[in-house]
């Protein structure tokens, strides 16, 4: 029978080998890395020996020799070598990302080929990958820099500097590093070191320090979501509004410059920032990593919803208990303030998951910011008269919760054959530069449509391309050229969530007796007709800032709302939304109990027609 | 100058001819209403003395033989310029003394030919063109051809040019679209009598009563018209005069604008094209207003130049007739129930944050520190009466959403 070795042997042992293999609280210790790279940041208390992630070799003193075998050798998170890198210790994170659509951008490139010349039933991404669907399915996604026509060029030349992909180290306010570093080793503004290893301080590329974000801040985000929707900025009440760069600071463009010398100002923030919470408060790590399964469009990998946290008209926030102990929350959570237990309730996603941070405790929904571990309470909604208005159950929250949302009229996107213009993708310069000019930006009001839900939301241009394709010999064989979509020639807009959020709704008229909100720009009506004032170049009818007409009673559209299921709304809806001001002008209480119920629209002329006959 | 003497020794030399001037190097011919004119008839006997007998300097005096009075246009808005003037001197004469010489002297009248004709020897009446080559950029002109100013970067300056400027295609003014020109509301008889023009909507116009509006007394007694029937307006809300000096080319550079003219880049902080706020005029009849203008300087020139940035010169607003004339008019709610239109907006309320960008004001759409020229802003009393919901109020209101709704309202019960 063998001796039973005692238990504090095994303790000691464990200790020793730690010590041995570099787990201490000092980089590399004994290594040739750590001699020269004194003062360099710990990644984390986790991530202690250097060569574990970069490679090399410990032992060598010589710099170059050293370095030989590095992966990387700056950014060994890069996807040429993550599977042997983050991945060797984090496969579940990386098979996520693999699939992830802020690194594949499947969706943007298939949205570019939609402009363009129109999609070819082949999904691309930044990289080959073999993935799987939501459904199961194995799935093939092409390499972009397979796709040989403009809408392959505009994605490789502009778009695919913000994926995590590639890393970007030219852009003010703008460059992230490659792969996972693209979060979690932040840059700074002008992506150069500024830790306390001399030999890399000061130096570019590199992130700002070598300490890794396990849960990154808004400046992470901002750096990508800055253009298009500029989520990132509206959320923190900036915005990006005409680049008329003043006011000026110190002399120089003001007040606060972003990528592309671009001016941000100030509007009033989402009421979450003002709260405190950040952007990885309410997006879950499978929002922004990805689950593992290959999506074609980012509303389809996002999971969450307002009423996740602050239910629905007819149903409080979802909640299920930790029971397993290898629950995902329990290993997320093990970064935060308050760690989750087994037995918590924590409140569920749209595709019924937990959050890590969300939970039900006396009766109340808290919110766990994730950095801070600051509690918030979530207000619920559920069975409040302002929510139950009948018919509004169609509405998505941010329909009415929108302070602002983001909205730039007329793209006129240039591609001139007779320039070079640098392919990201492929890493060289070539023949083809895109340019772009455009109309007027706003921010209030904003149009509603249908969405992919089937449910009322605001849209956004999505956009109202027009291109010009100028040919090596000067020639324009392409003016102002309005792309195909969905069978005929129509500009888009999309279903848009601004992060622009308020406590205080847009006032029931304010919508209801503004066609603006409808679609149809800004106008004046003449008896049954409504007339755009900011007019399309291209035809006198059509307003620029809307999708819909109307004229003598009837309603046209004449741009497409992108995404499956979705429109603008018909000459039906139109009529209903506004004979609601007939009622309004007098019941303009939302809590009104007469919206608690179906609408009767012939109430008043029934009132009216009895009161007369009593006259009679 | 010797090429003047030149011309007026010629212009002596064919002043006896009474069709077509001959010179030595070649002929001057008169063309149009002018044409049968000898050149004594404008020019005087003494050619020498009146070369250019259209000019400020002579009074016109070889126009007003025949167009008398005419002289008095010298006396008007279009040469005075006082309402600049005074502008500039409250505002921007504090910074730099030299700014309205330097900056606004290109678009003032000191010629009958500055309209009419160009070389004097095609005198015609005035063209469309000819008033809005100074009727131009955020001055009352363009809009009525449905031009707007685009915004100021490059990035914008796209597009059909419209005398030499891009622009952004607006809905035109329903007058203009029916074919009719400055001059046919703007007479000289009424620029000479410093009136604005010859016309008013109701001198040409009887308000029909079946339009539901047309019917409520208030709108008749106390609205121009223009307030409801212009259809929208360019409204500059921040305008930043950043001197750079000249030949500044490194702030050029920064400021992504292609080489200045002359010190100053303007640029705006943001701008509008929608229908613009409402004030009270100088008729106190309820008006359109537009900031006119909330300037700011900056003196970025460097050097022995101390910096300048963002001083608030002025936050001024005026009161003024968009050319943007359309039948229809926005709903009710436009003005009864939107603060933001009299520059009433609670601080809550508040969209933009300039407060938090340092210009200096709490809302472009709330009235303290800002002033009004010739006019009052809404008060709060005022608005309250304007949003009173009463039942008048709430018949009318009701008989206009029908009418959009059209004649057949009713829905049919599911």
């Amino acid at each position: 029978m063998p001796t039973q070795t005692p238990r504090p042997f095994y303790f000691l042992l464990i200790f020793l080998l730690a010590v041995a293999t570099g787990c201490s609280r000092t980089p590399g210790d004994g290594s040739t890395c750590a001699a020269c790279h004194q003062g360099l940041e710990l990644a984390s208390e986790t991530h202690m020996e250097c060569v574990s992630c970069h490679g090399g070799d410990p032992d060598e003193s010589n710099e170059k020799a050293s370095h030989r075998n590095m992966y990387g050798p700056k950014n060994p998170a890069d996807p040429k070598h993550w599977d042997k890198t983050c991945g060797n210790c984090h496969p579940y994170q990386l098979d996520r990302v693999r699939a992830n659509l802020m690194y594949t951008n499947t969706g943007m490139i298939k949205n570019a080929q939609a402009t363009w010349e129109g999609e070819d039933g082949t999904l691309y991404a930044t990289r080959q990958e073999q993935v799987a669907t939501a459904t199961g399915e194995q799935l093939e996604l092409k390499s972009v820099a397979e796709l040989d026509n403009l809408a392959g060029e505009l994605y490789r030349k502009t778009c695919s500097l913000c994926h995590i992909g590639v890393d970007s180290n030219q852009v003010w306010t703008g460059s992230h590093a490659s792969g996972c570093g693209a979060c979690h080793f932040p840059y700074n503004d002008n992506a150069t070191y500024q830790g306390q290893d001399p030999t890399v301080k000061g130096k570019w590329p590199h992130s700002a320090s070598h300490k890794m974000e396990t849960l990154p801040d808004n400046k992470v985000c901002v750096r990508c979501h800055n253009r298009s929707g500029r989520i990132a900025l509206s959320y923190e009440g900036r915005n990006d509004g005409n680049n008329s760069l003043v006011p000026t600071r110190n002399g120089e463009p003001g007040p606060d410059i972003i990528s592309g010398v671009r001016n941000a100002t100030r509007i009033q923030p989402d009421i979450h920032h003002e709260k405190g919470l950040e952007c990885i408060d309410c997006h879950t790590s499978r929002d922004i990593m990805g689950d593992g399964y290959a999506y074609e469009n980012m509303y389809q990998q996002t999971e969450i919803t307002c009423e996740d946290c602050h239910g629905s008209i007819s149903e409080r926030p979802r909640v299920e208990q930790i029971s397993r102990e290898n629950d995902e929350v329990l290993r997320e959570s093990a970064h935060y303030k308050k760690r989750m237990k087994q037995g918590d309730s924590m409140v569920l996603t749209s595709k019924d998951r937990k959050y890590s941070n969300v939970f039900l405790e006396e009766e109340k929904i808290w919110v766990q910011a994730k950095r801070t571990g600051k509690l918030h309470e979530s207000k619920v909604i559920t069975g409040t008269p302002e929510h139950s208005i009948i018919g509004h159950e169609r509405m998505e929250c941010y329909a009415c919760h929108s302070r602002t949302v983001v909205q730039c009229y007329g793209c006129h996107t240039e591609y001139d054959q007779r320039k070079l213009g640098t392919d990201y993708i492929k890493g060289v310069k070539t023949p083809g530069q895109f340019t772009e000019t455009e109309d007027y930006r706003m921010i209030y009001p904003f149009p509603l449509a249908l969405n992919q839900r089937g449910k009322i939301s605001s849209v956004t241009p999505g956009c109202q391309t027009f291109v010009s394709v100028i040919d090596p010999q000067g020639e324009k064989i392409l003016d102002e050229y309005i792309t195909i979509f969905k069978g005929k020639q129509q500009l888009r807009f999309a279903p848009f969530f601004g992060h622009n959020t308020g406590t205080k709704a847009i006032g029931c008229s304010e919508c209801h007796a503004n066609p603006a909100f409808l679609g149809f720009g800004q106008h004046v009506v003449e008896n049954d007709s409504i007339e755009a004032t900011l007019i399309c170049e291209k035809s006198e009818e059509k307003p620029l800032d809307g999708f819909i007409t109307m004229n003598y009673g009837e309603v046209k559209a004449f741009s497409a709302i992108t995404r499956e299921n979705s429109r603008p709304f018909v000459t039906n809806e139109v009529q209903k939304i506004m004979a609601v001001n007939l009622c309004l002008v007098c019941h303009n209480d939302p809590k009104d109990p007469i919206y608690q119920k179906e609408l009767d629209y012939n109430a008043l002329d029934d009132c009216l027609q009895r009161s007369n006959s009593a006259v009679q | 100058m010797p090429w003047t003497i030149v011309f007026s020794v010629l212009i002596l030399l064919c002043s006896e001819l009474p069709l077509t001037a001959v010179a030595a190097s070649g002929q001057i011919r008169l063309e149009g209403v002018h044409s049968k004119l000898a050149c004594a008839d404008c020019h005087g006997a003494d050619v020498s003395l009146t070369p250019q007998p259209s000019s400020l300097a002579v009074r016109a005096n070889g126009c007003t033989s025949c167009h008398q009075g005419y002289d008095q246009i010298f006396d008007q808005a279009m040469t005075t310029r006082q309402a600049e003037k005074h502008f500039v001197d409250q505002t921007f004469s504090q910074v730099d003394p030299e700014f309205y010489a330097n900056n606004c002297n290109s678009c003032h009248v000191a010629d009958c030919l500055d309209c009419h004709g160009g070389n004097g020897h095609k005198i015609a009446g005035a063209t469309q063109e000819e008033c809005l080559s100074c009727h131009k950029g955020y001055f009352v002109g363009r809009e009525y051809l449905g031009w707007a100013p685009r915004e100021d970067h490059p990035r914008y300056q796209r597009g059909p040019k419209h005398l030499g400027e891009r622009a952004l295609k607006m809905r035109p003014d329903l007058h203009a679209e029916l074919g009719m020109e400055c001059k046919d509301c703007h007479s000289m008889k009424s620029l000479i009598a410093g009136k604005k023009s010859a016309q008013t909507c109701e001198g040409c116009h009887q308000p029909d009563p079946a339009v539901i509006e047309h019917g409520i007394a208030a709108h008749m007694d106390k609205l121009e018209c223009y307030a409801c029937h212009s259809a929208w307006a360019p409204q500059e809300y921040g305008s930043f005069y950043l001197r750079f000096g000249h030949n500044n080319r490194e702030a050029e550079k920064a400021f992504k604008t292609p080489p200045l003219k002359g010190e100053y880049l303007l640029r705006t902080y943001l701008r509008k094209q929608d229908a613009p706020p409402l004030g009270i005029n100088e008729r106190e009849r309820y008006s359109p207003i537009r900031p006119q203008f909330i300037s700011y300087y900056s003196d970025l020139r460097g050097g022995e130049f101390p910096l300048v940035e963002n001083r608030l010169l002025g936050a001024e607003w005026k009161a003024f007739f968009p050319h943007t004339i359309r039948t229809g008019t926005v709903m009710c709610d436009s003005c009864h129930d939107d603060r933001r239109r009299y520059l009433l907006e609670e601080p809550e309320d508040r969209l933009y944050r300039i407060d938090l960008d340092g210009l200096g004001l709490m809302s472009f759409w709330n009235q303290q520190g800002q002033t009004i020229h010739h006019g009052s802003f809404v008060s709060p009393e005022q608005f309250s009466q304007i949003t009173k919901k009463d039942a008048d109020y709430t018949k009318a209101y009701i008989k206009r959403w029908k009418n959009l709704l059209g004649h057949d309202a009713s829905f049919s019960r599911e």
